[in-house]
């Protein structure tokens, strides 16, 4: 299964991947992308089977990613693992499409536990 | 003109030490009960730095980490799984100290009303002028017997 997973700080681009394995998916082959356009051209050139993406990000956010992505047509499943999880911004995230949002901090146990049910 | 803002849980401590020690326990120590509560006088810290994020709205939220060099150094580490001999970077010390801010910021941003967006995190040697912006608290903690501040501000700019 490929995977994206989008934020612009290496630091936590390597916190979730370390966590997504901790929570028993090792198996995925991830693909970092460094900002929100960085993730639509390899997200384009890629097919991945799921997006994991933050929310606040320069040159083009998580929430614009995902509207562009469907914008043209793309329904890759698409989640968000952002810093803010108010109410307010996870029914933007639902309306937009996304599956779910994980707020950060976060542990392997919620992301499981939050992933399972979509992502089998 | 009123500003529509409630800073109430923002005048106790305790929601900001349960958002640090949530990201502690569960993204730098794997543990609880390596951050407590500074007790004594505000310390002085050795080489410090400063990062910040800014949350917009009605008025302008900053929430600063406040923290000596070496201590970053430790975060970071402990973050990127360092070994503790590793010389640590300029660009991971700020990457790393700049998410911290950045999830204490959107989870402050979660306990204002009418928030706005959440700036990327600035990290800075120098402590920004900020005498003229009303602090909100300003409170201290320790990590591996370091000192380890947090503070809001209610900018006036």
């Amino acid at each position: 299964m490929k995977v994206v997973v989008a934020d612009d700080s290496r630091v936590m681009r390597q916190i979730v991947i370390r966590t997504l394995r901790q929570a028993g998916y090792d198996w995925w082959e991830i693909e970092e992308a460094s900002d929100g356009a960085d993730a639509l051209e390899k997200i384009r050139a890629s097919e991945p089977d799921f997006v994991l993406s933050d929310w606040n990000m320069p040159e083009m956010t998580g929430i614009e990613l995902l509207d562009a992505l469907r914008k043209e047509g793309n329904e890759t499943p698409f989640a968000f693992v952002t810093s803010e999880g108010s109410p307010a911004m996870r029914h933007q995230a639902e309306r937009a499409g996304a599956l779910f949002l994980i707020a950060k901090p976060f542990t392997a146990d919620v992301f499981r536990e939050t992933i399972e049910p979509f992502i089998g | 003109m009123t500003i529509p803002a409630t800073w109430e849980p923002l005048h106790d401590a305790d929601p900001v030490l349960t958002i640090a020690q949530d990201l502690f326990s569960t993204m730098i120590d794997g543990e609880p009960g390596h951050l407590y509560p500074w007790v004594g006088e505000r310390p002085s810290l050795e080489d410090p730095r400063f990062t910040w994020v800014d949350v917009a709205g009605p008025v302008v939220t900053r929430v600063m980490l406040m923290a000596g060099r070496v201590t970053g150094e430790h975060l970071t580490r402990s973050l990127l799984e360092m070994d503790e001999s590793e010389p640590v970077s300029d660009a991971d010390f700020a990457d790393a100290i700049g998410e911290m801010a950045n999830v204490v910021g959107g989870n402050v941003k979660s306990l204002v009303t009418n928030p706005g967006a959440l700036t990327l995190p600035v990290v800075t040697h120098e402590e920004p002028d900020m005498s003229k912006d009303f602090c909100l608290l300003e409170t201290y903690f320790g990590w591996r017997g370091a000192p380890l501040g947090v503070g809001l501000w209610a900018l006036t700019r």
